[in-house]
């Protein structure tokens, strides 16, 4: 995250009055940054870029290529696409996390943002109960019933497993297919990737 | 609304949302999994194989009294198969680790039904799943997955031998499941767990 507390939003569209209009709707949540093509959107881009809102289809760079260029760069970042037409599911695994069809509403746009950003606490949230569901599991296996139930550490793990997944419920609540795919994908796409959670 | 089950001690019935785990050898949790995923009038069926031919499966449900066009089949198996009769459909997949082609094809045979749709889905089986995919990554899959059954309002049953796995392994994935159940040699199942009415 930049310099203010808020998460930032990079805009990338050719048509000047859209930009203006996605501005003013986001403006006073979001840190917004603009870019009128592709070039330019790789010049605004950078670690701080929390979810970006992508044209697919403009003049020169187009957005795909763009898309690429960012996931090169930074897997962090949310990144949902906007077209002129529905797109099938398949355009997911092209590495999107969401899509939204023109014209763009007000309401749908803060609700995407508001979802992306939510799934990157998601992540956070998820590997922390691996890490605690996984330690819970060897306890389990190396110690007696009446040692675990002696044991505070254990009953401190229990305890912080339930409230991950309590927050884990609520996050996940409202998930739908294109969702799925994209967090699918994207923990797929971190295979390998022993990080810790938690701890 | 819920999901009717029998073999559980009688009749009864799951809540909506719920995923179980149908734990055994795979000769008995296959048999105890076609029964708990048949679906009944109004109702669908997904089942993601990675151990059963596809054709076997189709096979399987229909004679359990399931129509051809209630059900969905994403086969990660590498079999030939040929079920192309009786509406029956099924996505070909190149191995059990791919996940994100496994989700998508579950979002595809999903998108014709409406969002109240009633729906029993199939996993057989989360042990050869693990021998192709990093535990951590398993257990986030089956975390999403069993969330999106969840918030759907479907019901999930998925197989595992946890003969197959040491026990840190077998206790970590089962903690991704609101139910389990002992599927033994006797076919007499045991449950724990949350969802279930008998």
């Amino acid at each position: 995250m930049s310099d203010s507390d808020q998460p930032t939003v990079l805009v990338v569209e050719d048509e000047r009055a859209l930009i203006e209009l996605y501005v003013r709707w986001l403006g006073d949540e979001y840190d917004v940054r603009t870019a009128e093509g592709g070039e330019e959107a790789l010049e605004k881009f950078d670690g701080d870029v929390d979810v970006a809102l992508l044209d697919r289809l403009m003049p020169g760079m187009s957005g795909d290529e763009v898309l690429e260029a960012i996931r090169e760069r930074d897997t962090d970042c949310k990144v949902t696409m906007v077209t002129a037409v529905e797109p099938d599911f398949d355009v997911i695994t092209m590495g999107f996390d969401d899509y939204l069809t023109k014209p763009v509403e007000q309401e749908t746009l803060l609700e995407t943002i508001d979802r992306l950003l939510s799934r990157t606490e998601y992540v956070d949230l998820e590997q922390e109960l691996y890490a605690l569901v996984s330690k819970q599991a060897a306890l389990e296996a190396s110690k007696s019933v009446e040692e675990l139930q002696k044991s505070e550490e254990f009953a401190d793990l229990e305890e912080r497993i339930a409230e991950v997944r309590d927050r884990l419920d609520e996050t996940l609540a409202g998930m739908q297919d294109d969702e799925f795919v994209a967090m699918v994908r994207e923990l797929e796409g971190d295979g390998g990737d022993e990080r810790e959670g938690g701890e | 609304m819920s999901y009717r089950v029998e073999g559980f001690g009688g009749t009864g019935s799951f809540d909506e949302g719920t995923s179980l785990l149908l734990t055994g050898p795979p000769a008995l949790t296959d048999e105890q999994l076609f029964d708990v995923v048949t679906p009944r009038r109004g109702e669908t069926a997904v089942i993601v194989t990675t151990n059963t031919s596809a054709s076997r499966v189709a096979e399987e449900l229909l004679d359990r009294g399931a129509a051809g066009d209630q059900v969905g089949i994403i086969d990660c198996t590498s079999q030939e198969s040929d079920v192309d009769d009786d509406g029956v459909r099924v996505r070909q997949l190149g191995s059990p680790g791919d996940l994100t082609g496994i989700s998508l094809e579950f979002a595809k045979l999903l998108d014709d039904e409406g969002d109240d749709a009633q729906v029993r889905v199939g996993f057989a089986s989360v042990s050869t799943a693990l021998m192709y995919t990093e535990q951590q990554t398993l257990f986030r899959f089956l975390h999403v997955f069993t969330a999106r059954i969840s918030s759907g309002g479907m019901f999930g049953t998925f197989a595992m031998d946890p003969g197959m796995h040491d026990e840190q392994a077998y206790n970590t994935i089962r903690a991704v499941f609101d139910a389990e159940s002992e599927v033994a040699d006797d076919g007499v199942a045991s449950l724990r767990g949350m969802g279930f009415e008998g």
